[in-house]
C-alpha cells in the first residue's frame, strides 16, 4: 500500500510539473496551444519527470522535485490541472482573498506562534470539518462549482488516505496555494490603485 | 444543474468524511507500569551481624561498566539511542559519517550482550540512497535514530531526513522490523508540519498509550522552536498536540507519572540573557493539552536531556548541568517523594582549557529490567560511549539521596 502511495504521488507530481511547464510555454507563446498540443506536451513531459533517466541521478526528476516541495494539496493540484482546460473559469477573487486570509492566520499559528495549533484540527475536528463543508457550500452558492468539486475531491482523498498525511489541511492548502492567493490579491489591489490613479490623472481639474 | 451535481458530490464526500472522523481511534490514557516502591528493597543490604545498626554491608556492588560502541572508521558519530531486545540484549543505533550532515552518513546498529559485556559488529540500518528510494524523494542527509517497541512486539525506528537546508529542514520517517532489528521494511514518512513538512525532528524515546499506540515527543526548530507530541498509528501521525511555544524549548523528554499525568523536560534554546535552565511542560490529560511549568532548576547549556523512571520510584536524568559548553555530563536522581535532583555520578568532566575541552552530549537512557540503566552518549563526536549502572548500584545511590548533598547540583543555575 505504501509502495502504491509513493508511485501515485510521483505520478501526480510528474503531471503537475508537466502542467506547470506547459503553462509557462503557453505564457511565452503568442499562439494558443490546441488541445492536442497540450495533451502531447503533458504526456511527454510527465513521462520525462516520472521515469528514472540515469545520467548520474539516483531517482526520477519528480522525486527531486518532491524532495524540495513535498506533496501538493489536492486543491492546488486540481487548480493547476484544470487551468489547462480551455474555457476553464478562473478562481473568483473572493476565493483567493479567503485563502490569503486563512494562510496569513494559519501558518504563523501552525509554525509555533502561541499554543493554539490550527493544524491539529485537521486530524479529525468535527468543527473544522463542518467549516470546510460550509466553505464549499458558499463556493457553490457563489456559482463556482469547480470549488465545490475540488474541496469534495480533497475530502475524499483525505478519507481514503491518498497521500502520506492524515491531516485534512494538507489536502486543502499548501504554501504554494497560499503564495498564489496572496500574489493574486496583491495584484488586484495594486491594479485597482493604479487604475484609480490613472483615472484621477485623466480627470484631474486643470 | 452542474452546481446541483457538485453539491450532491459534496454531500457524498461529507458523509464519507464524517464516517472517517467517526472511525478515528479516541485519545486514550498513557500505558503505565505500576511502580512499586518497596521501602525494604531500597535499603542497602545490611550485614547479618549488625541487626541494630544500619551499616553498609560488605556485599560488593559492581561499579558502573563502561564500554565503547564499535567503531566504523567514520570520523564523526553522533545521536546514539538504545532499545532492549526480547532476549535481554540491548540494541544501539547511531549515525556515522565523514561529518555530521554529510551525504555519506549512515545509521548504524550493534547489539550489546550484557553477559559478555560485548558489542557485536556494526551493521548499516539505513543509508541515504535506501532512504530516498524507499521514500521516493531526494534525501540529502540522515540523523537522529530513535527506536521504539510497538504494541505487537515489532521494533520501529524513527529517524530524521533532510532534503534541503540544515537540520531545521528535517522530517521524521520510520522503518519497522519484525526480527528485532536484523532486517527492516520500507521507510514511511510521518507528516507533522503544514509547511512542506519541514522541521519536525525526534530525539527522545516514544511512550505508549493504553491502546498500544505510540506517542512520540517531537520538536520543531525552524522559525519556532517548540515541542510537539505526536500520536502515531504505526507509520502515520493521527493526531498531535503542542507541548510548548515560542523559540526556547526543543527535544522534549517525557516522564509519565500516571495514566493522565506526564511531565516533559526540554533542552533550552533561549536567547542569551535568558535563564539557562531546563524548561518544563505538564499534561494532566494524557498529552491532549500541555501547559508550561516552572523551569527545573538545573543548568542547561542548550543540550539534550535523557531520563527514565526506575521501578523503585526514582527518576534519573543524564545531562550537561552547566550553562555553557558540553564538557561535563552527570547522572542525577530524584526520589519518588521529592523533586530534588541530586548528582549521583559525574560521568565526564573535562577540566582542560575551554578551547580544548571535549564535548559529551546527546545522552540516551533506557532500562532493561526497570531497575538498571544503560546510558549512551556522544564522546567528543568521535566515539559513542556506553555506561551501564546496575540495579544494585542505583538502589544504593537512591538510598543515599537523603544524606546531605555534598557534590550536589554543584553547577546548577544560580
Amino acid at each position: 500500500m505504501n509502495h502504491l502511495m509513493q508511485i501515485f504521488a510521483l505520478v501526480e507530481l510528474s503531471i503537475t510539473c508537466a502542467v506547470v511547464i506547459t503553462l509557462l510555454l503557453q505564457k511565452t507563446s503568442s499562439q494558443e496551444f490546441s488541445l492536442m498540443t497540450k495533451v502531447i506536451l503533458i504526456l511527454l513531459l510527465s513521462n520525462l519527470f516520472f521515469w528514472p533517466l540515469g545520467l548520474g541521478m539516483e531517482l526520477p526528476l519528480a522525486a527531486y522535485v518532491r524532495g524540495v516541495i513535498g506533496d501538493l494539496s489536492i486543491v492546488t493540484m486540481l487548480l493547476l490541472w484544470t487551468s489547462l482546460l480551455s474555457g476553464s473559469k478562473p478562481a473568483p477573487l473572493a476565493f483567493k482573498v479567503s485563502v490569503a486570509c486563512i494562510a496569513i492566520v494559519f501558518y504563523p499559528l501552525a509554525l509555533g506562534f502561541g499554543m493554539i495549533d490550527p493544524y491539529a484540527w485537521g486530524y479529525g475536528s468535527i468543527l473544522f470539518f463542518i467549516t470546510v463543508l460550509l466553505f464549499a457550500v458558499v463556493c457553490g452558492l457563489a456559482n463556482w462549482s469547480k470549488g465545490v468539486w475540488m474541496i469534495a475531491i480533497a475530502i475524499l482523498a483525505w478519507a481514503a488516505h491518498w497521500h502520506e498525511s492524515a491531516n485534512l489541511w494538507d489536502y486543502l492548502l499548501d504554501p504554494f496555494l497560499a503564495i498564489w492567493a496572496l500574489m493574486a490579491v496583491f495584484g488586484v489591489f495594486y491594479k485597482r490603485r493604479r487604475d484609480k490613479a490613472r483615472a484621477g490623472y485623466l480627470f484631474r481639474s486643470g | 444543474m452542474s452546481r446541483v451535481i457538485a453539491l450532491c458530490f459534496l454531500l457524498l464526500a461529507a458523509v464519507i468524511g464524517f464516517l472517517h472522523i467517526d472511525s478515528r481511534p479516541v485519545w486514550t490514557p498513557f500505558a503505565t507500569n505500576t511502580v512499586a516502591v518497596a521501602e525494604a528493597e531500597l535499603e542497602v543490604p545490611v550485614s547479618s551481624k549488625s541487626k541494630n545498626q544500619i551499616v553498609p554491608s560488605k556485599v560488593s556492588i559492581p561499579s558502573p561498566i563502561s564500554t565503547w560502541l564499535p567503531e566504523t572508521a567514520a570520523p564523526s558519530v553522533h545521536a546514539a539511542s538504545l532499545i532492549a531486545l526480547s532476549d535481554g540484549a540491548i540494541r544501539a543505533f547511531w549515525f556515522a559519517g565523514s561529518r555530521e550532515g554529510a551525504a555519506d552518513v549512515v545509521i548504524n546498529s550493534a547489539v550489546f550482550d550484557p553477559k559478555l559485556s560485548h558489542w557485536s559488529a556494526p551493521t548499516v540500518v539505513m543509508d541515504r540512497v535506501s532512504a530516498e528510494k524507499g521514500l521516493s524523494r531526494y534525501i540529502a542527509k540522515l540523523g537522529n535514530p530513535v527506536p521504539a517497541r510497538m504494541a505487537d512486539g515489532r521494533l520501529q525506528l524513527f529517524f530524521v531526513t533532510v532534503s534541503i537546508g540544515g537540520w531545521a529542514g528535517s522530517s521524521i520517517s520510520s522503518v519497522i522490523s519484525d526480527d528485532e532489528g536484523l532486517t527492516w521494511g520500507n521507510p514511511q514518512r510521518l507528516i507533522g508540519s503544514p509547511l512542506i513538512n519541514l522541521s519536525t525532528l525526534v530525539k527522545s524515546p516514544a511512550i505508549a498509550f493504553a491502546d498500544g499506540r505510540l506517542g512520540l515527543p517531537a520538536y520543531h526548530e525552524w522559525i519556532g522552536r517548540f515541542g510537539e507530541f505526536l500520536r502515531l498509528d504505526a507509520g502515520q501521525v493521527i493526531d498531535k498536540r503542542r507541548m510548548s511555544s515560542g523559540r526556547g524549548a526543543i527535544q522534549p523528554l517525557v516522564f509519565v507519572n500516571d495514566a493522565q499525568d506526564a511531565t516533559a523536560y526540554f533542552r533550552q534554546t533561549r536567547r542569551s540573557g535568558q535563564v539557562k535552565q531546563v524548561p518544563v511542560s505538564q499534561t494532566l490529560n494524557a498529552g491532549q493539552s500541555w501547559q508550561s511549568d516552572a523551569d527545573l532548576p538545573i543548568a542547561n547549556p542548550n543540550s539534550a536531556v535523557a531520563g527514565l523512571w526506575l521501578n523503585s520510584g526514582a527518576r534519573i536524568l543524564a545531562l550537561n548541568n552547566i550553562e555553557a559548553g558540553r564538557y561535563r555530563l552527570v547522572l542525577m536522581m530524584a526520589d519518588a517523594k521529592s523533586s530534588q535532583w541530586q548528582v549521583i555520578e559525574v560521568i565526564e568532566d573535562d577540566e582542560a582549557l575551554s578551547e580544548q575541552r571535549k564535548e559529551f552530549s546527546y545522552p540516551y537512557l533506557i532500562s532493561a529490567d526497570g531497575n538498571d540503566a544503560h546510558l549512551v552518549y556522544t564522546w567528543d563526536r568521535k566515539k559513542i560511549r556506553h555506561r551501564y549502572f546496575s540495579g544494585a548500584w542505583l538502589k544504593r545511590a537512591q538510598s543515599q539521596l537523603d544524606t546531605p548533598p555534598v557534590n550536589v547540583i554543584s553547577q546548577e543555575a544560580k
